[in-house]
């Protein structure tokens, strides 16, 4: 075990290096978007880190509602898996629990991180409470409900891993450990 | 029980035994000249390699103390982490970098002496590759070139961690922020 290799499907950075671009032509795009960014000083002051230059809510807004509403659905599964007299029940509840409360921490700190950043803007208030978490059907299905976080685990996973390339190191790095939990609750529920 | 002597032993012994079973989390040491050319962080991928390096090292070790079901995982995830470092070495030597050697021997937080102590070392080797790669997407420009494959690493070594701490019946087995410091 120890003297094998598996170099098939992670070698990403093979791919990755056989399709860079010449040092030349990034060096040719850099000096162009130099020459840009001097010719457009009056342009760039408007603009902000996590905008792009666009208008628009911050793009953290998106993931800090999923995670809102995550925390909810999970919390509601938990509360009617509880309920349940079964060893799955049991173990369901115990996984939406602690689902619960990571998506908590996410919403938390992405919140954290738009106070932080949009502190005296009009921007700053608060959604308003996430809303009431539907239940997941009219009987209590346990494995619909399962089914359901899981979905939502993967949608919240490909969100943030989304942002992931385009956002700034430390909104990048939030979003990263973000998506990786999910992915955790994705593979626990499987 | 370590296959080899250990090196390296940190000169305050009670900063570096909270800290897993690599160097140095943050990993200044392994900023070198062309830091950030061409995008590549050279540093920050040295420090994930550093932390592969040891994480193979740790499976050895844990090895040798799992049977059953669990020597089988074990394995598979033996093989991600020389996968992985096999691909950052290459990715090293494409940015003009030499890549980090692996030490002959890591201190372990706790000695290893049993399933138990092998699977909380499996748990500190996931966690600090965790570390190492959240903290490559940190310090790479916002392209995919290198952040796809960081996300890949730190979303392997979160689950692989779970998955350890709900073999140790750990409550809850996941972490809020995989990776973060």
């Amino acid at each position: 075990m120890l003297g094998q290799r598996l170099i098939g499907g992670l070698a990403k950075w093979l791919t990755v290096s056989g399709a860079r671009p010449s040092r030349r032509h990034v060096l040719g795009t850099g000096a162009a978007a130099a020459l840009l960014l001097l010719g457009t000083p009056v342009a760039l002051t408007g603009c902000s880190p996590w905008s792009s230059g666009r208008e628009g809510p911050d793009q953290l807004e998106a993931p800090a509602r999923r995670a809102e509403t995550d925390a909810a659905q999970a919390s509601a599964v938990a509360q009617m898996a509880a309920g349940m007299p079964n060893r799955t029940g049991a173990e369901l509840a115990a996984a939406a629990k602690s689902l619960a409360a990571d998506r908590t921490a996410h919403a938390n700190a992405l919140r954290a991180e738009l106070h932080r950043v949009h502190t005296g803007t009009a921007s700053t208030t608060r959604a308003p409470a996430p809303p009431p978490a539907a239940p997941p059907a009219a009987a209590p299905d346990l494995a619909n409900a399962q089914s359901a976080l899981t979905e939502a685990m993967h949608s919240a996973r490909d969100e943030a891993a989304a942002l992931v390339m385009t956002l700034p190191g430390y909104r990048a790095a939030l979003l990263a450990s973000i998506a990786a939990c999910c992915a955790t609750h994705a593979a626990l529920l499987a | 029980m370590t296959p080899f002597p250990l090196r390296r032993p940190h000169p305050d012994m009670e900063t570096y035994r909270g800290k897993g079973v690599t160097s140095d989390p943050d990993m200044s040491p392994y900023r070198e000249r062309g830091d950030g050319e061409r995008g590549v962080p050279v540093g920050a991928l040295q420090a994930a390699l550093a932390a592969e390096h040891a994480a193979v090292w740790a499976y050895g070790l844990a090895g040798a103390f799992i049977s059953g079901t669990l020597a089988g995982q074990l394995g598979k995830a033996e093989t991600v982490h020389m996968a992985r470092r096999d691909a950052t070495e290459r990715a090293l030597i494409d940015a003009g970098a030499r890549p980090v050697q692996p030490e002959p021997g890591y201190l372990t937080p706790e000695p290893v002496t049993n399933a138990a102590s092998a699977l909380r070392l499996a748990i500190t080797a996931e966690t600090d590759a965790a570390a190492a790669w959240r903290s490559v997407i940190a310090r790479s420009p916002a392209d995919p070139d290198v952040r796809e494959s960081a996300l890949d690493a730190l979303t392997t070594a979160a689950v692989q961690a779970t998955r350890w701490r709900a073999a140790a019946d750990a409550d809850p087995a996941t972490v809020p922020f995989p990776g973060a410091p």
